[in-house]
This record gives structure tokens, C-alpha cells and sequence, in this order.
């Protein structure tokens, strides 16, 4: 830990870092036990939907083992074309539990993968806060990087992807690109091909854990851009550029779902332009020191141009023939803030694709979010080569959260880090209690000094003021003439704002980032008990346990995914969203009349239905508040068809009571939903039908499935399973069982043995009309 | 060659308008089916975007039979009607039947018209309408329905939504063309040859290039104008303020899934004040001069927990159940 020249005590050295390792731990540790709520409230359980798709594909991989894993072609999704899983996953959240899985086994701890996939995040966000204050370390100092660590250990921004249960890509890959960023930080420093190249292995290892690795291939290549405008080029930029560039393209290129995108597509054309950048100001530097200063100026100004020109040209018409993807939509969208909205409803449909209000970022960072732009203040009053790369991942990163909500996660890292130096600059001054002693305090600090061992001591000693019982004697004679009490408000006012923060982290996480969302949990408001509704496990249950193995079940995408990972059933289409056809299909089969839609679901050999209706409880996220989003996609693709506006009254509502559209009243997913549901009486006094969660009386009250029969319905109706019928089902009036008598005839069989029928085998065809020759 | 033909086909076309026009005299008041989709074409030749006072409108839409679908915008242009968005509408209207008229779908079986009030304010009396713009289609036979009227309060009346319209209403699906807009384009280079210039005129002295003040405060800035959601209004477009039931003004968004534009400007303002006391409590460590340093501090740290406890309570009166305040509630 300990790499300073200048140890001056080893006894105030030893202290330090065991100062530093106590708080890494305790980090550690307060993350892990704060994550932790869903298992304890509930189970030990894999959570949402995307989890159950991980959790899944990792329990293949340790039964069927890597290589297996790797050819694996699902039959069970996305009837009936199936996915081949192998090439669409990011490979590294499946391995890195299967080799913690396998790792464990060989040393006899027999520990199931269920609960290996859901303890993984939180450990891991352990290693997130150790690799954010070695990052925070190398670019301000050792306290600020304690600080960082402590706060992204609890900090709900990253908390709200990595609760224990979790079991998404997102838990691994914030560590992983915190690591990836250290070891550049590091090796721009150094110039050494070792650190860049460890820099270009934790880049791979990112690259197979999260689509995200986009924003690590985009970001260093803007540092160096950056540093190359500032005419900070450097040989120590050359060689840790080079090496990492030529490496992490790669390793990038073994992971089969990444493939050859690292050269063909626009997203990665910005690394590729920075390193002919890069050569280039290299060749000339080299030739400035050869050259006299004529020649090179004439050789700068045409090479210059030329060099220009071609590159330009050589993109634009390799864009133009196809070789160079353009844009995808979904990273398009980031530029263009309205285009998704216009162009790509499947995206625009996910909530998490919407933009942040200033509430969502207060309510995942509290003060951090307050305090980061004084650390961004700082950083680029004092700045040096590593400085200007936590500027700009603040810049962009706080651009990107602001367009979508789900990039909040990047924020998270790099805000914990900027209110880290802030925090840990605001203690330096006012825990200061010996000026002798201050040296290297934020106000001071030269820009590319290391830190001197007494401020480490000092700084590390403090950042744990709170926890630990700080030092109450004050030196009445200081220099800066702030009085020893004004010192100590300021102290004990920004230790309760780090202590409101710890609290706030803390009631976050319990109520709004612990839920596993597939058991719901609602306090009784007259006895205050806490009820559990367990109605989707039930569901998907008696799916696996009442239907055929190869039943084909057809549900809104977003229950595809646990379709599979609980019950086992084939899906029509789930939470991988690759093709948008198939999905409009499933969409315009819930939107249209049930005759309809029975044409649909026969072609595509559905045999049951499922639909989500939270109209008895009250639950907002059912298919009927999804169901507008169904007709978009549908629309998207059907415009003949379907049209949204046919779903809306007259005066533009969406409602399901007696005013409501007829074709909304009529539609299969209505149906599916209110089936019976007009018998249903919640309230003494109210009226039956009536609808909890839309808080009207249903207007579709008594109708009858023709072409469906209800199969099952769970306890509290949230799941609704129907069976699809046969066509012979009912074409033809049914008859009970016992109903099924003929009436007796006189007629009596006159075959016996001799006259029974047969055929002959090989009997000679006669083909009429033509005598036939003797 | 071409003007020729022009003229030749116009000249047929009014040789012919002679012949139907003495036929015309000849049986007063109605025209014949061929003579209106006749006339109408004629007409579009010049126009895209016919213009009907009230008797034509009751000779070319209203009358029966009819083998043509219009669609009418139905508006009020002239000034002293002070109609904002009757001019929009207008604009976006023109677009859509400029596509169509150039279009290869473009046949007789549709035409694009409109009525201004003051032309023609018999029609709207006969369609009892009391508001402009209103969009209709009539359809080739029966009358207009209640979905022939679109809905400009739901789907607003970009030339897009009325594209799809009239897509739904009659199958013919109109690509629209824009005329391509470059005062974009044109912005962007008077702003890049502005600093390109101001660059030039100041080659000798571009320190300013390496303030490093400047550049924190634009970063920080930045950083304000995100966390305080400035995206959010960018996309969503929400209103200044609103009026609460009473009658008063709420500047704060009740919920946490909205919020107001002069919402986002005192929460920038609160960061802004915290991120200031931060900076100065910070800076009183510098040793300048011993009052000055006391005062800093102090300031600061007025500032930051002052604002920081407002910033909370506003927080809190978005978020249902949030328990924490500070310093007040």
C-alpha cells in the first residue's frame, strides 16, 4: 500500500494502512450486510426478470459445462425460432459464478449456484469499493479514496443494481470498470507496457461482462484526445495507448456476441481514429527531431492534409458500402434524445430508457450529488494528465444519466469519487489541528506531487472522524485564523450530513431497492402485518407441473424470462428483445378480437395464455397498464390492423369502464383479464367488478371464451393461465361424458370371417378405360 | 418541349373547362361527377392545397355522389383572429399535401383542401364547429364520422400525425418530404466561424484558453444544468408552473415522477449554493488573511447547510414518507 519513498515513521506507515485496510473491510462489509434486505425479508431468491435468464444459463453452464454452454441453441425461447444463447450473451457474469461454483466444489464446500448468483453482487461491490479507492488514490489521495470506497459501498445509486438476488451483469461489470479505469490511470502514469496491458486484460474481462465496455472504449480514447488538444502527448501516452488499444481489440474480438464489431461499427471507430491520431503526432514529433524546421513545416501542413482527407474519405465510403455499421438505435438515441420516442417504441417502452429528474439523482446520490461538482472544480484547478480523465468520465457520464435513467449506474462511480476529494479537502482544513505538520493539504498540493506521509496519516487518521473518537484538544495558536469552535461546527456539521447520507443510503435500500418483484409484500393497514403474495412462483408452478413438457406459453415479453427459469416451459418471445416482428405479433394477438387473434395463436402453436392482471390487489404493473405499449409495438408493425387510436375514447382516455373503447372492451387481453371478473364482489358495499388498481367498475362484464378456456388463476388473481383450444374443441357442441349414449339399432354387422375386408398387398392397379393385352 | 406540352395540356384543359362551362349554363347549379374531379384536378395543377369559400365547398365536398375523399382543414388565418397555432397548423397542413401532390400515390381519388373562417364562416355554421384549426375528412361516400375529425388534442398536427391520419382513414399512406431546414446548419457555422474569428482576432493572447477558472466553471455548470434536470425538460417539455386547485401558483411538481421547469431552476440554484459553501469552506483553509479566512468559513458553512437542509425539504415534499429533514422540515 505503501509505495512512498519518504516513510518518515514506520510506525505512523503501520497505522496507515492498517487504517486503510480497517475501513477497506468495514466497506466492505457494510455494503454486503446493506444489500442484504431481500434475503432476509424474503429468501434466499433470484429477483425481476433479467436475473432469471442469468441464473438460468449459468445452472446450464456448471451441468452441461463451458463448451457445451457455449454451442447452446434454446429451443425454449422465442418460439419458434429459438436463440442461440452462446453468441447473444455477454459470457462473463455466468463464468465468473461458474468458476467461484467450481472453485468452491474443489474444496468440498458443497454450495448450491442459486445461491452463489445471488450473493454475487454484493461481494463484489466490495471489490467495486476497493478498486474505486485504489482509482481515487492514484488521481487525488489516499483519503479521498477512502472516502470514495465508503460511499460507494452504500450508495443507492449502485445499490439499486447489485442487491443480493440481483443476479445481473450490471453487479460485475461496475467493478470491472472501475478496475479497467485504475489500471489505465495507472498505466498513463508509469508508461509501462505492464500496467496498460493489465489495463487491456480487465478491459476483456468487462467486455465479456456488460454491453456497457462501450463506454471504457469511447472514454480513454477521449482522454488521450483530450490530453493530445492540451499538447500533453507523452511517450508514456504513446506506449500505454498502443498497448491497450492493440490488446483490448483483441481480446474484445474472442467474445463471440462482440465479435468483429470492434472494427466495423461506429461506436468503436472513435478508438480506431484516436490511434491513427496518436501514431501520427508520434511520427511527427519523431520527425520535428530529424527535420529542420522548414522542411517539417511543409511536410506538416501537406502531410497534414492529406492524411486528413483520406481518412474522411476512406470513412465515409466504407460507411456508405455497409462495412461500417452506423450508429445503433439504442446508442443513437443518447444523441438524439427524440428518437426513440418517434422511431423505436420497444425501447422507449422500457421505463429504465427514460430521463432522470433532478429527484431520481438526488434520491440515488443525496449529498454526493451536491458535493461532486466541487470536486470537478478542483480536479481541473489542479490538473494533470489523470485529472483530466475523472473530469471527463464526470462530464459524460452526468450527460448520459441525465438522458436515461439506467445510466445512473456510471454516474455513480465517478460522483463517489469527485465528493470523496471534496469531502476528504474540507476535512483536511478543518481537522487540522497542528500547522507545522500540514503540508500537503488541497489548497496546497502541487499538481503532480505524490502525497507526503504525513498528510496520508492525517488524512486517513480523519476521514474516520466519524467512526472513530476524533481529537477534541485544539492548538489555540493556528495560522489561518479560524477559531478551534468555528472548527468544530463546521466538523460537526458535515459529519451530520455524511451521517443523514449513511441514513438516507440506508432507507433507500430498504424500501425502494429490496424488492425481488416476483413475491410482492403489502403491510395490512389494520393489524400492520406484512402480507405475501406469492401468486407468479405459484403460477409458473403449476405451469411446470400441469403442462405438457413442450407446452408453448404465450405472455407479454416481459414474463418470458421467468417463464423459462421457473417453470420450464417454451416462450414465445422474453426480456431479450432482438426481434421486434415476433413481439408485435404476440402484440397484435392481445389486441385484437379473440377470433382474431385465435388465427394468430394457432399459427403459432400457442397452447396457453398468460396474463398478468393485478385488478384484485391493486398492483399498478399488470398487462392492462402495460397494454397501450402492446398496441404501439403492434401498430409498429401491423398498421393495417392495428391503430392506437382505435383503444382511446373519444376524447383521447384509455379506460376499461362502460365508456371505454368497444375495441378495448373487446380485445383478447380484456378478455383474458376481466374474465369473470364481473362476478366478483371485493367490497360488501361496492359494486362487483370493480377494478383496484384503475378504480373503476369493469364496462366488459358478461362474455363468454370461445376459443379459450380458463386453465388456472392464482390465489389473488394476478396470474391468469388459459388454455388455448383445439379447433375440434369447439367447432362441435360438447357433450358430457355420460350424455354420450346411442340409442340401440336393429342393425346387425354381417361381417364374419369370410366376408371381413382387406386388401391385397401389391394388387395391380386397373387403369380403366384400356382393354388389357392377354 | 416541356412548357410546350404545358401549355398545350393547359390549354385542352381550359378548351374543355369552355365546353363543360357552356354545358354548365346550360343545366344551372350542379356539376356532373366527372365535371367537379375534373375541375378539382385542374385546380391542383396550380395549387396543392385547394382554397374553398363556402359555395365551393358545398359544390365539391358536401355535394353527392362523390368519388373522391377530402380532407378539409378547417381554420382561421387572418391576423385579427389571433390564432397562433392556425398558422402552424397551416404550415404542417401545407407539407402534407405538397407530399402528396408529388408524390406518386397522388390520383384523383383525394384532395387536400381548406376553409378560412373569414371566407367562409357558412361552413363552419353548418358543420356547428367553434373552434379552429379542425381537421376532417370526408370520405368518398356517407358522411363524416366521429373519427373522421382528428384528434389534434391527443395527436397534435405535425405533418407526420397527419400523414398517419389520413393513412387511417383512406389507405393512401403519404411519405412526407420537408423541405430540408438548414438554419440548423446555419447556426452551427455562423457559431464555429464566430469563435473562429474571435480565435483569430485574439491569436496573440488565447491565455484565456488556459484559465482554468473559466473552464471549471463551465464544467461545473454543466454538471448543474444535468443533475438538475435539464435533460428531463429538454424531452419532456413540462410547463413553467402550475396552478394549484386554489388558485395559487405551485413552483414544485407534487410527485416525484414530474417536474417543473422553475422546479429545476431553484434546485440548480440550491446545488449551485451548496457546491458554493463547499468551495469556500474548503478555500478558508488557504491562509490569506485571518478575518478574511473566518469570514469564509463561516459563510460557507452558512451556505451549505442552510441550503442543503432546503434542498432536502423540497426533496421531501416530492417523496411520500420520506422521514429525514434537516435543520427545518
Amino acid at each position: 500500500m505503501n509505495r512512498t519513498p519518504k516513510i518518515l515513521n514506520s510506525k505512523v506507515a503501520g497505522y496507515s494502512s492498517l487504517i486503510t485496510f480497517a475501513v477497506l473491510l468495514i466497506a466492505w462489509l457494510a455494503g454486503f450486510s446493506s444489500r442484504l434486505f431481500a434475503v432476509i425479508r424474503f429468501e434466499s431468491i433470484i429477483h425481476e426478470f433479467d436475473p432469471w435468464f442469468n441464473y438460468r444459463a449459468t445452472a446450464y453452464m456448471v451441468q452441461h459445462g463451458w463448451y457445451k454452454f457455449l454451442n447452446w441453441f434454446d429451443e425454449r425461447a422465442w418460439y419458434p425460432l429459438g436463440r442461440i444463447v452462446g453468441g447473444t450473451v455477454y459470457p462473463g457474469l455466468m463464468i465468473t459464478s461458474g468458476g467461484i461454483h467450481y472453485l468452491l466444489h474443489m474444496l468440498n464446500i458443497p454450495v448450491h449456484i442459486r445461491d452463489i448468483c445471488v450473493f454475487l453482487a454484493p461481494v463484489f461491490s466490495g471489490l467495486t469499493s476497493i478498486s474505486t479507492y485504489l482509482l481515487t488514490k492514484e488521481l487525488w489521495s489516499p483519503g479521498a479514496g477512502l472516502f470514495a470506497a465508503s460511499f460507494i459501498a452504500i450508495v443507492p445509486g449502485y445499490i439499486s443494481r447489485s442487491v443480493a438476488g440481483s443476479y445481473d451483469n450490471e453487479g460485475i461489470a461496475i467493478f470491472a470498470l472501475q478496475f479497467t479505469y485504475f489500471l489505465w490511470v495507472r498505466s498513463v502514469k508509469t508508461g509501462s507496457v505492464f500496467w496498460s496491458a493489465a489495463a487491456a486484460l480487465s478491459y476483456f474481462y468487462m467486455v465479456s461482462a456488460w454491453g456497457g465496455y462501450v463506454f471504457i472504449i469511447n472514454l480513454i480514447p477521449l482522454h488521450v484526445f483530450v490530453l493530445l488538444l492540451m499538447g500533453r502527448y507523452s511517450p508514456r501516452l504513446l506506449t500505454s495507448y498502443s498497448t491497450f488499444y492493440i490488446l483490448g481489440l483483441l481480446f474484445s474480438m474472442q467474445i463471440p456476441f462482440v465479435g468483429f464489431q470492434p472494427i466495423r461499427t461506429s461506436e468503436h471507430m472513435a478508438a480506431m481514429g484516436v490511434f491513427v491520431l496518436l501514431m501520427a503526432v508520434a511520427t511527427l514529433r519523431h520527425l520535428q527531431s530529424v527535420l529542420s524546421r522548414n522542411e517539417f513545416r511543409k511536410l506538416f501542413i501537406v502531410g497534414g492534409l492529406l492524411a486528413g482527407v483520406l481518412v474522411f474519405v476512406a470513412v465515409v465510403v466504407l460507411t456508405m458500402m455497409g462495412v461500417v455499421a452506423p450508429w445503433s438505435g439504442r446508442f443513437y438515441s443518447l444523441w438524439d434524445t427524440g428518437y426513440a420516442k418517434i422511431h423505436i417504441p420497444i425501447i422507449a417502452s422500457v421505463s429504465e430508457h427514460q430521463p432522470t429528474t433532478w429527484f431520481s439523482f438526488f434520491f440515488d446520490l443525496h449529498i454526493l450529488v451536491c458535493a461532486f461538482p466541487v470536486g470537478v472544480w478542483y480536479c481541473i484547478k489542479q490538473i494533470n494528465d489523470e485529472r483530466v480523465f475523472v473530469v471527463l468520465y464526470a462530464i459524460s457520464a452526468v450527460y448520459f444519466a441525465g438522458v436515461m435513467v439506467r445510466l445512473m449506474l456510471t454516474l455513480t462511480p465517478v460522483v463517489c469519487m469527485l465528493a470523496g476529494v471534496a469531502f476528504s479537502g474540507l476535512l483536511d482544513v478543518f481537522l487540522q489541528e497542528d500547522a507545522s505538520k500540514r503540508m500537503g493539504s488541497i489548497g496546497h498540493s502541487p499538481a503532480e506531487t505524490d502525497e507526503h506521509e504525513e498528510s496520508l496519516e492525517k488524512k486517513t487518521l480523519y476521514d474516520k472522524a466519524g467512526k472513530l473518537k476524533h481529537r477534541t484538544k485544539h492548538d489555540p495558536a493556528h495560522d489561518n485564523g479560524i477559531s478551534s469552535n468555528l472548527k468544530s461546527i463546521v466538523i460537526l456539521a458535515v459529519l451530520m450530513i455524511l451521517m443523514m447520507f449513511a441514513v438516507h443510503c440506508t432507507w433507500v435500500t430498504s424500501n425502494a431497492y429490496s424488492s425481488p418483484s416476483i413475491v410482492l409484500a403489502f403491510h395490512n393497514s389494520q393489524d400492520g402485518s406484512r402480507n405475501i403474495l406469492d401468486d407468479f412462483r405459484e403460477a409458473y408452478y403449476w405451469l411446470s407441473q400441469n403442462t405438457a413438457d413442450d407446452a408453448r406459453i404465450m405472455s407479454w415479453w416481459d414474463y418470458g424470462y421467468q417463464i423459462a427459469g421457473m417453470a420450464n416451459r417454451t416462450t414465445l418471445v422474453d426480456n431479450n428483445t432482438w426481434n421486434n416482428s415476433h413481439i408485435a405479433l404476440v402484440g397484435k394477438a392481445m389486441s385484437s378480437t379473440e377470433e382474431k387473434s385465435y388465427e394468430i395463436m394457432t399459427s403459432l402453436d400457442v397452447d396457453y395464455v398468460l396474463v398478468i392482471f393485478g385488478g384484485v390487489i391493486g398492483y399498478s404493473g399488470d398487462d392492462i397498464n402495460k397494454f397501450l405499449w402492446m398496441v404501439r409495438i403492434a401498430e409498429g408493425e401491423h398498421p393495417k390492423d392495428i391503430k392506437e387510436s382505435d383503444y382511446f375514447t373519444d376524447r383521447g382516455e384509455f379506460r376499461v369502464d362502460a365508456e371505454g373503447a368497444p375495441a378495448l372492451l373487446n380485445c383478447l387481453m380484456y378478455k383474458l383479464s376481466y374474465y369473470r371478473f364481473g362476478d366478483l364482489k371485493l367490497d360488501y358495499r361496492g359494486p362487483s367488478g370493480y377494478d383496484r388498481t384503475r378504480n373503476a367498475v369493469i364496462g366488459n362484464k358478461d362474455f363468454d371464451l370461445t376459443y379459450l378456456e380458463e386453465a388456472y388463476t392464482t390465489e389473488h388473481w394476478l396470474v391468469r393461465i388459459y388454455r388455448v383450444k383445439k379447433p375440434f374443441e369447439f367447432n362441435r357442441p360438447s357433450l358430457k361424458a355420460k350424455e354420450r349414449h346411442f340409442p340401440p339399432t336393429n342393425f346387425i354387422s354381417r361381417k364374419n370371417l369370410k366376408r371381413r375386408k382387406g386388401y391385397i398387398r401389391n394388387r395391380p392397379t386397373v387403369v380403366k378405360g384400356k382393354r388389357t393385352l392377354k | 418541349m416541356k412548357l410546350l406540352r404545358h401549355t398545350l395540356c393547359g390549354a385542352l384543359v381550359l378548351l374543355a373547362a369552355c365546353v363543360f362551362y357552356t354545358a354548365a349554363q346550360a343545366k344551372p347549379k350542379t356539376l356532373s361527377l366527372s365535371e367537379r374531379v375534373q375541375n378539382l384536378v385542374e385546380m391542383n395543377q396550380k395549387k396543392p392545397l385547394l382554397r374553398f369559400n363556402g359555395p365551393k365547398f358545398r359544390e365539391y365536398v358536401k355535394n353527392t355522389p362523390r368519388n373522391y375523399s377530402m380532407i378539409v382543414m378547417l381554420t382561421a388565418l387572418a391576423p385579427s383572429r389571433q390564432c397562433q397555432i392556425c398558422r402552424h397548423a397551416h404550415d404542417e397542413f401545407t407539407i402534407v399535401a405538397n407530399s402528396y401532390r408529388f408524390s406518386p400515390v397522388y390520383s384523383n381519388k383525394m384532395f387536400f383542401a381548406m376553409v378560412d373562417f373569414d371566407e367562409g364562416s357558412e361552413v363552419f355554421q353548418l358543420l356547428r364547429l367553434n373552434t379552429a384549426p379542425v381537421f376532417m375528412h370526408f370520405p368518398a361516400k356517407g358522411k363524416p364520422k366521429a373519427a373522421d375529425t382528428m384528434d389534434i388534442h391527443r395527436v397534435g398536427f405535425a405533418a407526420d400525425s397527419i400523414a398517419k391520419f389520413v393513412a387511417e382513414r383512406t389507405d393512401i399512406t403519404i411519405r412526407i418530404f420537408r423541405p430540408p431546414n438548414y438554419s440548423g446548419t446555419v447556426a452551427m457555422i455562423t457559431l464555429v466561424a464566430l469563435a473562429g474569428s474571435f480565435l483569430y482576432i485574439r491569436r496573440n493572447n488565447l491565455e484565456f484558453l488556459y484559465n482554468k477558472n473559466l473552464w471549471g466553471a463551465i464544467a461545473v455548470f454543466f454538471c448543474f444544468a444535468m443533475i438538475s434536470g435539464q435533460m428531463w425538460n429538454h424531452i419532456r417539455g413540462p410547463p413553467l408552473v402550475h396552478k394549484t386547485q386554489n388558485g395559487g401558483v405551485a413552483y414544485i411538481h407534487g410527485s416525484s415522477q414530474g417536474q417543473l421547469v422553475v422546479e429545476t431552476y431553484i434546485v440548480m440554484f440550491l446545488n449551485a449554493m451548496i457546491v458554493l459553501g463547499m468551495i469556500l469552506l474548503i478555500e478558508s483553509g488557504t491562509s490569506k488573511g485571518h478575518n478574511k479566512n473566518r469570514i469564509m468559513a463561516m459563510v460557507g458553512l452558512v451556505l451549505l447547510t442552510v441550503f442543503f437542509s432546503f434542498l432536502l425539504s423540497v426533496f421531501r415534499s416530492k417523496a411520500q414518507g420520506y422521514p429525514y429533514s434537516f435543520l427545518f422540515k
